[in-house]
């Protein structure tokens, strides 16, 4: 669906991305995990063509790069800015970004995305009055307006609050369910967890790995940990194998509390950069 | 074309949506104007008053009764000035509907009335203010048959008027006894007539206008010879027809800048990130802004103009030449607003540097002072500016009633202007874009 090769790209001195190849698979949500300024926007920017790479090769569905017009229109971008226009209203903004791409009866498509949003109910509404999660969901919504085969989400939760990122990657679940190929940039590793088919991990623009949730943790997250308690002690056993650690432990007897903590994206990115994905 | 007009829609909804942006591009210049209008030399009827010249070139008692009343009635506000060419430059001006003369040929006595055709005033008009003439003529005729009923009551002038008569009378070798005595009577019966006004006068006082009007109306003894102005000469009507071009220049930076931040705007709050992604062309996008910038500076020239042909009487002398103008300056603007959109990467330098440059230009183009007031030096410096342009494509069809030929300069001026300010700005937007 989408790779990118040896992609740099460079600000003077400054090496925002740096060597970084990827290949985004149909149908999957692809996460890009890492801190701010690990160089995800600008691997975002530049797989839409929006940003030239100094150096490397970008070709989405085998058409090319999307800086030809021709291409682009395959991708849909939800930048991590809200790039609405406030004064207009909900259904005013995605009408106009249906016209700029000759969307076919354009009417019933805005009112399919504005209850696929759930944001019917307020679609004569100025944007500049909704809420963050609301505008986060238009700002998805605007993204989705000529159907595009590659959905580009760039920090599509920053600033909402937990119900509002509930509803939005329940959104995107539903997307993926329809057939969307979606690449999703975060630094929130149990997003990543909860909805990424395979999650690239970034920073300082180089790509550290890439896999599945449970691929990464596997070759990164180092042992599972059973705590077990008995009476006003607690025991830290690091095992690789938790369940047979845990069988082991209450054959033993005397264990009043026994829980597991298992390695997770978070201890992934601390193995592989020294330090923690909110640092 | 869908996507330049979805851009030009959406632009000019943003902008109307804009309550500062409206206020200046279109109240604030009309403010302006009409301010301006007013504190250079006010309405074209002052308000309830006809501003009026007064030339008095007779220095009879009968001028200088009409002179009395004139500045006494309260239907005018006179200006006496010592020359006919003067209150003539006052007419072309605009400063006043007309001007009024008292020729020297305005003689006392009743001689002048039966001999000369009656009490010679001439009135000097705008042929554009034909409206207001009937209402001058009718005053005048007024002033001139009050000064009518002192002259038959003078009763010496009308006993030597008399006297005069009988002499001739009795020399007259043409005549019969018959007639002689009949002529008598009539002379006798004219000065007992003088002697009645005059004892009237003394008990009435002053003679009702309109009562004099009706008695009076059958003598036409009142010959007003009414001219108008041969040739316009370049002069505006009034200050609104100056006042009005300088609120056009001012409507048209309000509206270049409105615009011209757009595009800095759209790049500010990330939206060119989408305009960019969508399948248009960079020439597209620019073109819908420019469109929409065009129809606004198009309806801020209409807008103002309405308002001085509806509000404070202006009239338009070349109706379709004025179209061009119109468009032909929409189309510079709209282009300058292109430039500086492309040129500016951020709204502070939009904001700051292009606001201020475009002031420039308005302040030397004729925004503040009028062209015509400007010393040579600065007239000079004006054709720097595309404002100053505009403003001579404007004025030339709206009331100078220039030729085309030399409306030809301003257009094509204007028209480069708009050709380069849309070029650069889609080159320096390319340069600023990525």
């Amino acid at each position: 669906m989408l790779t990118l090769r040896d992609i740099c790209k460079t600000y003077g001195s400054i090496t925002a991305v740096d060597a970084l190849s990827l290949e985004v698979r149909a149908g999957e949500i692809f996460g890009l995990l890492g801190p701010n300024g690990a160089g995800k926007s600008t691997t975002i920017a530049i797989a839409t063509g929006l940003v030239a790479p100094t150096s490397g090769v970008v070709d989405l569905l085998s058409l090319g790069s999307p800086s030809q017009a021709s291409v682009r229109r395959h991708l849909g971008l939800a930048p991590q800015e809200i790039t609405l226009y406030g004064e207009l209203t909900a259904r005013e903004n995605l009408l106009f970004f249906a016209s700029l791409y000759g969307v076919a009866n354009a009417a019933a498509r805005v009112d399919s995305l504005l209850q696929l949003v759930e944001l019917d109910a307020r679609a004569k509404s100025r944007v500049s009055t909704f809420s963050g999660g609301m505008k986060r969901r238009l700002n998805l919504a605007a993204a989705l307006v000529h159907d595009p085969q590659l959905l580009l989400l760039d920090e599509p939760t920053a600033g909402v609050d937990p119900q509002s990122r509930n509803r939005i990657l329940e959104l995107v679940r539903t997307l993926a369910a329809q057939g969307k190929t979606i690449v999703y940039t975060t630094h929130y590793m149990e997003e990543a967890a909860r909805i990424c088919h395979r999650v690239a991990i970034v920073d300082h623009g180089r790509l550290l790995d890439v896999g599945t949730p449970n691929e990464l943790i596997a070759r990164h997250g180092g042992s599972s940990v059973v705590v077990v308690i008995r009476g006003d002690a607690e025991l830290r056993v690091v095992t690789v194998d938790p369940a047979g650690e845990v069988a082991r432990q209450l054959s033993s007897g005397g264990v009043t509390g026994i829980r597991v903590e298992q390695p997770d994206l978070e201890a992934v990115f601390l193995k592989l950069t020294g330090r923690s994905l909110r640092e | 074309m869908n996507a330049i007009l979805a851009i030009a829609t959406k632009d000019l909804r943003l902008m109307f949506r804009d309550k500062g942006e409206v206020f200046f591009t279109f109240f604030f210049p009309m403010i302006l104007a009409t301010f301006f209008g007013f504190i250079f030399g006010g309405g074209p009827d002052g308000g309830s008053k006809i501003d009026v010249a007064l030339v008095v070139e007779s220095d009879s008692t009968l001028a200088q009764g009409i002179t009395k009343d004139l500045l006494a009635d309260t239907s005018f506000e006179v200006t006496q000035v010592e020359r006919r060419e003067l209150a003539e430059d006052l007419v072309r001006a605009g400063k006043v509907t007309a001007a009024i003369v008292l020729p020297a040929s305005m003689q006392d006595g009743i001689t002048g009335l039966f001999g000369g055709g009656g009490i010679p005033i001439e009135a000097i008009v705008d042929p554009s203010r034909r409206a207001e003439v009937g209402l001058i003529q009718g005053k005048l005729n007024e002033l001139a048959f009050r000064q009518l009923s002192k002259v038959f009551a003078n009763t010496e002038s009308m006993a030597q008027l008399a006297k005069g008569a009988r002499q001739s009378l009795a020399s007259a070798s043409n005549l019969s006894p018959g007639q002689k005595l009949a002529a008598s009577a009539l002379i006798t019966a004219g000065e007992s007539f003088s002697s009645s006004i005059a004892q009237g006068n003394v008990k009435e006082g002053e003679t009702n206008s309109s009562e004099s009007e009706s008695a009076e109306a059958p003598w036409s003894p009142v010959a007003i010879k009414i001219e108008e102005l041969a040739s316009r000469e370049g002069g505006p009507r009034d200050a609104f027809d100056i006042s009005f071009p300088q609120g056009i220049v001012w409507g048209l930076a309000g509206c270049v800048m409105a615009f011209a931040t757009s595009l800095v705007s759209e790049r500010m709050r990330g939206t060119l990130d989408r305009l960019r992604l969508a399948p248009i062309t960079r020439g597209q996008l620019l073109a819908g802004k420019g469109l929409a910038c065009f129809v606004t500076a198009f309806l801020v020239q209409v807008v103002l103009l309405a308002l001085a042909v509806i509000a404070f009487g202006s009239s338009v002398q070349q109706p379709l030449l004025l179209l061009v103008a119109f468009l032909a300056t929409a189309f510079a603007f709209s282009g300058l607003s292109m430039l500086i959109a492309g040129a500016c990467r951020t709204e502070a330098q939009a904001q700051g540097a292009g606001r201020g440059a475009l002031l420039m230009l308005a302040m030397i183009g004729g925004g503040t002072i009028p062209l015509f007031l400007m010393p040579p030096f600065f007239k000079t410096v004006s054709m720097a500016s595309p404002f100053r342009w505009a403003v001579s494509a404007i004025e030339g069809p709206f009331w100078r009633d220039t030729p085309f030929a030399e409306q030809v300069l301003p257009l094509c001026i204007l028209i480069a202007v708009g050709i380069v300010g849309l070029l650069v700005g889609v080159r320096a937007t390319r340069s600023v874009s990525r």
